[in-house]
């Protein structure tokens, strides 16, 4: 790491937070462990992992999660990273407008998206009936089922972390290099390929190890979608929900386990030499498209936009459905607020909204401050040091939520302060310490990317100018990957507020949050009253999303 | 960045001054429970009107996952009531013991069948699977009468059925028909042949019950088995369903309610389910929303009509309850397994 920013001098911060991290995240997983290697008699033994081993159906799963997950990598990859470009380095009228709506995706909450689809894309949605309409079919023209319909989710989902993280990446890469590449010569191909790839990189890496992890840990639509097309996470909450839970629990060690071989494998390609950029400020102004694209391409972003926004205004047209209203008519007979009146009228209804977004707060703000400082104080730390803080950073994405949730709820059953278990199971701090671990990957990776940029020559004039280190931090390393950590807290806060699987274990009472009221109002077939929270949810991660993910823009450019 | 930091401010004063749970000298009763939204909202108005010491506080989810949070809890429960499910989840959760002993005075009128030998729990309602279809689509003349019916090629690709493994209606339909094939050939080869041949002409199996009914009157699919009150209570709302009972019989369901062991308000929650198998709360229950008393002793004339035509109709399925409960995982699996998609 020659060039690198200086080793600490103080290995006792580092060696503190790996502790801790440890103990948050490694530590129940190792116990999740150690209850799926004990036997029913009471002692340890192999036999529910070679009971595992010997089921076809379980190495199909772990396959199909596998290839899934890469497919969606592709997918997410092959949307996300041309519309960056675009996005970063052309001016066309409503860019800034079309940039916000092309990250909404993001703001739908998955139980909820994946509901808006089955109402526009499955076999009685409102698009199959349009399109089996205009083609004079009796029959659906499609299925929205199997692995396409669980990879379409995916990808609408997913190719919002390449969009957002690359865009950072190239707003943050200095436009100096590119215009020095090109006055001596270089082609475009040339300069895209030796000038801004290398600055991609870490953003190309971490959107990727994103998805695929989230893939990976995907539960509703392979729950909804997948019919006999059984993944690994559907694969464990079968096995959970037939009361076999030792199973459950091995299933998820052998998920965990390719999804650590895809981190470590990801932490070789990314481990090398990280290109720092940025010597100076130099402003950037996106020219404008000429000629031809100069109306083919905002028409073609429209229109991108507008199917994006579909699952949207399903979900808000849902909302204003009275229950049991719309049956085999094209579009809904019957609209008005009778969802919305029963929402307002009834106070306990709000109490969900009120503690999402008080556990989202506290536990993405908690998020951010461990991982930038795991991220900041890994990357001064030797290779084996830094490869642990980062890797428990990562490590709960690879983690089903279900499974997450489960280890919590398990490791934190017993008052035992001594061996580090205190009794939290049954309290409102469970859930709030679930959406943290959860959401760690997501400010921790946005950390290290925004890191990996920063040109440590800039750190090393401020410690010569005599600034001490929090000055540094503040003045110098802060500033320079607020963009990154924005988005990084962005994301957080959305996956919080909207989050289901690790919910649907841990809440209580006292916290139960939104997802939840969802869930239980599909159970009491109120779909309306579904969406109606559905849309709430929309509303506020949009809010949070443009504020947080997009205010800070301006410091990058 | 301002807005974004106001509105986390005022969400957080949100969270602190509202929703300050019960008053001084207020005990809340928690119910985990399957009922749905009508039934416990209904229970918690009128409940809390006759005993304002008390605040009923309910939290909506499956069966399946009543056992699951309850038995994770187990170490700090939060739940006082365990109040609904099928009577076979009720006596795994014993197995596990997360039910305590309390024998309600309104046990001696339900029947001997409906009970826990130690009192841990006591059958309230009965619920029973039927035969569903989009009476739209589909005549009363041509609905299945049988379960048998479901296999005519005509409904090949018509059926669509709530998950099984997630639902205990669906596991004991399921159940009742290897019970069958036990009492009629010895083993339950027979039923898993016959489940199978039911899985070719099923269309889809539904991830819960709001998809499985909108998948029914979107008419995706136009017959199903289900539970009869949820049936009546969409009839009402004006769903196009209808239903029948099984000529061969109807596997008749305990639903249950029982105390939850080291429930933090078990007094309260002694004094609830007092109260919920009150004549009372039982009629409440039938003539609002559609619950079948599993009381015996209550006079026919002041039930509903509609209750009254069903404990008339109804024709009691053979099922091997005890078999059913102890070999009800492995079947599910086997099913799950062997089943599935396969037929």
């Amino acid at each position: 790491m020659t060039g690198g920013p200086r080793r600490t001098r103080w290995p006792l911060a580092a060696t503190a937070l790996t502790a801790l991290l440890l103990w948050l995240v490694g530590y129940p997983l190792l116990i999740t462990l150690i209850e799926a290697l004990r036997s029913p008699s009471g002692g340890f033994s192999l036999e529910t992992f070679s009971t595992f081993a010997q089921r076809g159906e379980e190495w199909l799963a772990l396959w199909r999660s596998l290839w899934l997950s890469l497919a969606s990598v592709v997918a997410a990859a092959v949307l996300g990273v041309p519309l960056a470009f675009l996005f970063a380095r052309r001016d066309f009228p409503g860019r800034r407008l079309l940039t916000a709506l092309l990250t909404l995706p993001v703001s739908l909450p998955p139980l909820v998206g994946v509901l808006a689809f089955l109402f526009l894309y499955g076999e009685s949605g409102l698009i199959t009936r349009l399109v089996g309409g205009f083609l004079g079919m009796s029959e659906a023209p499609w299925r929205l089922q199997g692995w396409p319909a669980i990879l379409l989710v995916h990808a609408y989902s997913m190719y919002v972390y390449f969009f957002l993280f690359a865009r950072a990446a190239l707003l943050a890469t200095d436009p100096s290099q590119r215009e020095a590449a090109a006055s001596l010569g270089a082609g475009r191909w040339r300069i895209l390929r030796e000038v801004t790839l290398p600055a991609l990189r870490p953003a190309l890496l971490g959107a990727g190890l994103l998805t695929f992890l989230t893939s990976m840990a995907s539960f509703s639509a392979p729950y909804l979608f997948g019919g006999s097309f059984r993944v690994m996470t559907t694969q464990i909450v079968a096995s959970k929900l037939n009361g076999n839970l030792r199973l459950a629990m091995v299933e998820s060690v052998a998920l965990a386990a390719v999804a650590f071989f895809a981190l470590v494998v990801s932490r070789r390609w990314g481990g090398g030499s990280v290109v720092a950029v940025s010597h100076g400020v130099a402003a950037y102004t996106a020219p404008p498209l000429t000629g031809f694209g100069r109306w083919v391409v905002p028409a073609m972003a429209w229109g991108f936009a507008f199917v994006l926004l579909l699952p949207h205004a399903v979900l808000i047209v849902l909302s204003l459905v009275p229950t049991a209203t719309w049956t085999v008519e094209l579009f809904p007979p019957v609209l008005d607020l009778s969802n919305y009146r029963t929402f307002f009228t009834d106070a306990r209804r709000l109490a969900p909204v009120v503690s999402s977004a008080w556990m989202a707060t506290l536990a993405s703000a908690a998020a951010l401050v461990l991982g930038f400082l795991a991220a900041n104080l890994g990357r001064r730390q030797r290779g084996r040091w830094r490869g642990l803080l980062e890797g428990m950073v990562v490590l709960p994405w690879a983690i089903p939520g279900t499974v997450f949730a489960v280890a919590l709820a398990v490791t934190f059953s017993v008052d035992q302060p001594w061996a580090g278990r205190f009794l939290l199971i049954g309290t409102t701090w469970i859930l709030p310490l679930a959406y943290l671990l959860r959401t760690l990957p997501l400010t921790g990776r946005a950390a290290i990317a925004g890191l990996a940029q920063l040109d440590p020559a800039q750190e090393e004039a401020a410690a010569a100018l005599g600034a001490g280190r929090w000055r540094s931090l503040w003045r110098v390393t802060l500033p320079q990957v607020r963009p990154a950590l924005a988005a990084g807290l962005a994301l957080a806060f959305i996956t919080s507020l909207g989050d289901f699987v690790t919910s649907i274990i841990l809440y209580t009472y006292e916290n139960r949050p939104i997802a939840i009221e969802i869930y239980s109002n599909l159970r009491l077939q109120e779909i309306g009253l579904a969406a109606v929270y559905g849309v709430l949810l929309m509303l506020l991660s949009t809010v949070v999303l443009f504020t947080w993910g997009e205010g800070r823009k301006a410091g990058a450019i | 960045m301002k807005l974004a930091g106001s509105l986390v401010l005022s969400l957080v004063l949100l969270a602190t001054s509202g929703c300050g749970g019960g008053g001084d000298g207020v005990t809340s009763i928690t119910l985990y429970s399957p009922h749905g939204r009508d039934l416990l909202q209904l229970y918690e108005e009128t409940y809390e009107a006759a005993h304002p010491e008390h605040d009923v506080r309910w939290l909506d989810m499956g069966s399946q996952e009543v056992y699951d949070r309850v038995r994770s809890e187990a170490a700090n429960p939060q739940a006082d009531v365990w109040f609904g499910g099928p009577d076979t989840m009720f006596s795994r959760g014993v197995e596990e013991g997360l039910l305590q002993p309390f024998r309600p005075t309104w046990a001696d009128s339900v029947p001997e069948s409906s009970q826990h030998p130690q009192d841990l729990y006591f059958g309230l309602y009965l619920a029973l699977p039927i035969l569903v279809y989009n009476s739209d689509a589909v005549t009363e003349e041509e609905a299945p009468r049988d379960w048998e019916d479901l296999l005519d090629p005509r409904w090949k690709n018509k059926i669509v059925l709530r998950d099984p493994i997630a639902s205990g209606t669906m596991r004991t339909a399921f159940g009742m028909i290897l019970s069958r094939s036990i009492a009629e050939t010895g083993d339950v080869t027979a039923g898993f042949e016959w489940l199978r041949r039911l899985d070719g002409q099923t269309k889809e199996y539904a991830q819960n019950p709001a998809l499985l009914f909108s998948k029914l009157t979107r008419q995706e699919a136009l017959v199903s088995i289900w539970e009869l009150t949820d049936i009546l209570l969409l009839q009402r709302q004006g769903s196009p369903l209808a239903y029948r009972f099984a000529t061969s019989g109807t596997p008749i369901i305990d639903d249950s309610i029982g105390l939850v062991t080291n429930a933090p308000h078990a007094d309260a929650a002694r004094q609830f389910i007092e109260w919920v198998g009150s004549v009372e709360a039982q009629e409440l229950a039938a003539e609002k929303l559609f619950r079948i008393p599993a009381r015996t002793d209550l006079p026919r004339e002041e039930l509903p009509t509609w209750a009254v035509d069903v404990i008339d109709q109804l024709q009691p399925a053979a099922v091997d309850w005890d078999r059913l409960t102890k070999d009800g995982t492995a079947w599910m699996e086997r099913w799950d397994r062997e089943v599935r998609s396969k037929g």
